[in-house]
């Protein structure tokens, strides 16, 4: 599902943000990403999300070469993807609903359908209830599972998740990750970031280790099946 | 395409895409009226200015249609040969300009102006009538370079003829109306470009303000086309809003203008009533406002998405 030979990301003249990495993640497989923050979790994401390009190296993300895929070919290979993100980056001018919506709406599906999906995506987060009601007036483990929800509505064959419990407390930081499993579980990749060592840990699941933008392996090795 | 939908769903879901691109973006009006009316009342008021000098414009040439729908062209035959005289009247009876013509022999225009005299035994003192024939020709049409031609014709015919004709101010009338249309034509093209990049400008800063949309919905795999839709249909309401401010500004500003140019026309004589704008009028500028807000809003919608993240 995702491979990655010997990728580098230099943002201008500044230092490296990642050095020579090589991973692989096999379809359906879950793994964690771990290291402090500035060691090149969030650019390695973006990379494998299409939203930044390589400076150096390959990278090969469901059958798309990411460095070969032209601009008018990104759009739908992000439809392939599902992203979310630690501050959760909801709309606050709309409903839960809306928010959930977007990605059906970009995707043109109809209206009966759509609300189906939604529902559905909002009741498998527990959020049901709160589809009518302003993202802002929603705790902080609320709008992250509203985020969770928008970023598996299209059911896509990727997921992706940038430290999805920063902000949260322990409970509810094993909540969201019981989440990603169970997703994982019905069939979707799953690929997390996170600096919450202990927690990854207990997921039973392969880890990779950034440190200062190079893989480190740790738990597993760097491919994780 | 995606599991579980059919063909036959995309062409209904893509008109509800655009039925939601349209009813959100005039949602975002009504949540901001007071900017939105601010755009519309800039595009009324540049579209009402050359609106305004089109029905004038218009107007004038009604006038000298009215005033002068039959230009003579009359010959006076003084040194002409026979010869002549009989080829004047062969293209009299030929030439399709000519509606209908009169040939006045000399001895009866003096006949004429004998009649006229307070003392007829004036003219007997002349040894010979000084009158010429003369011929009175009136043109098929009213239409300045066709009586032009048609003047040149009848000189190039009769030669040692005096040819006059008195459509001379229509000629001058006309190149007039053709002045005022280059004028309205660069007016227009002025204030439409204006228009335009004001138009681009809002557009811009409210991309700017659907920033964090925008980057989202790039995220979730949005198209350049879905991006800017909403800015379009937002682009097509404030074109609409301003056509119809601009045909209401226009009716009040040709209502005010009638009194005092209907009496500034009864001072030269002339028999002119002011004519309201016309439905061709006002169509045009609701088109021309719907245009300009489209164009408007994919000018700056393509440069603010290219920009964006």
């Amino acid at each position: 599902m995702i491979q990655l030979q010997r990728v580098t990301k230099r943002f201008g003249s500044a230092a490296e943000a990642l050095s020579n990495v090589s991973l692989r993640v096999d379809a359906g497989a879950m793994a964690f990403i771990t290291g402090p923050s500035g060691a090149g979790k969030s650019t390695l994401l973006r990379l494998i999300a299409g939203l930044e390009r390589p400076t150096r190296g390959r990278i090969r993300v469901n059958g798309h070469d990411l460095d070969r895929l032209s601009s008018r070919a990104i759009p739908g290979f992000r439809r392939s993807i599902g992203l979310v993100f630690q501050d959760h980056r909801l709309l606050f001018d709309r409903p839960v609903f809306d928010n959930v919506a977007l990605p059906l709406e970009i995707l043109a599906y109809r209206r009966p359908e759509m609300r189906k999906r939604v529902r559905a995506a909002l009741d498998k987060v527990g959020l049901l209830h709160k589809e009518a009601v302003n993202p802002r007036t929603l705790s902080a483990g609320e709008q992250q599972r509203v985020g969770i929800a928008r970023a598996i509505v299209h059911r896509p064959v990727l997921l992706l998740a940038d430290e999805p419990t920063g902000n949260l407390d322990p409970a509810l930081s094993r909540e969201i990750l019981q989440l990603f499993d169970d997703f994982n579980r019905v069939g979707m990749t799953a690929l997390i970031a996170s600096h919450d060592l202990g927690l990854v840990e207990r997921m039973g699941k392969p880890v990779l280790h950034l440190e200062d933008g190079r893989i480190e392996a740790r738990g597993a090795a760097e491919s994780a099946t | 395409m995606k599991p579980g939908r059919r063909l036959l769903d995309t062409v209904p879901a893509w008109l509800e895409a655009h039925r939601d691109a349209a009813r959100r973006s005039l949602q975002r009006r009504l949540q901001a009226p007071v900017l939105s009316l601010i755009s519309i009342a800039v595009l009324g008021f540049i579209l009402a200015l050359p609106a305004y000098l089109w029905v004038l414009l218009d107007n004038a040439r009604a006038l000298s249609a009215h005033v002068n729908h039959e230009p003579r062209i009359a010959l006076y035959l003084d040194a002409v040969e026979p010869d002549t005289v009989a080829a004047l009247e062969r293209h009299l009876e030929t030439d399709a300009r000519i509606e209908r013509w009169t040939w006045i022999d000399a001895d009866e225009a003096l006949a004429r102006y004998r009649e006229g005299l307070s003392d007829p035994g004036l003219l007997d003192w002349l040894d010979d009538n000084p009158l010429p024939d003369v011929v009175d020709v009136l043109p098929a049409t009213a239409e300045p370079e066709t009586v032009a031609a048609l003047r040149q014709a009848l000189a190039d015919t009769a030669p040692g003829a005096t040819v006059v004709s008195d459509d001379e101010w229509v000629r001058q009338l006309n190149s007039l109306h053709q002045l005022g249309l280059r004028i309205l034509a660069v007016v227009g093209a002025l204030l439409g470009l204006g228009a335009l990049l004001i138009l681009a400008l809002a557009t811009a800063s409210e991309l700017r303000e659907r920033r964090e949309e925008i980057a989202i919905s790039r995220i979730s795999g949005a198209t350049h086309r879905f991006l800017r839709r909403p800015s379009l249909y937002g682009g097509l309401i404030t074109g609409l809003g301003g056509g119809v401010f601009a045909g209401l500004l226009l009716l009040v500003g040709i209502g005010l203008s009638r009194a005092p140019l209907e009496q500034a026309a009864a001072a030269f004589d002339l028999p002119f009533q002011l004519a309201l704008p016309g439905g061709s009028h006002l169509l045009t500028l609701l088109l021309a406002g719907l245009l300009l807000g489209w164009l408007g809003a994919r000018l700056g919608s393509g440069h603010a998405l290219r920009d964006a993240p």
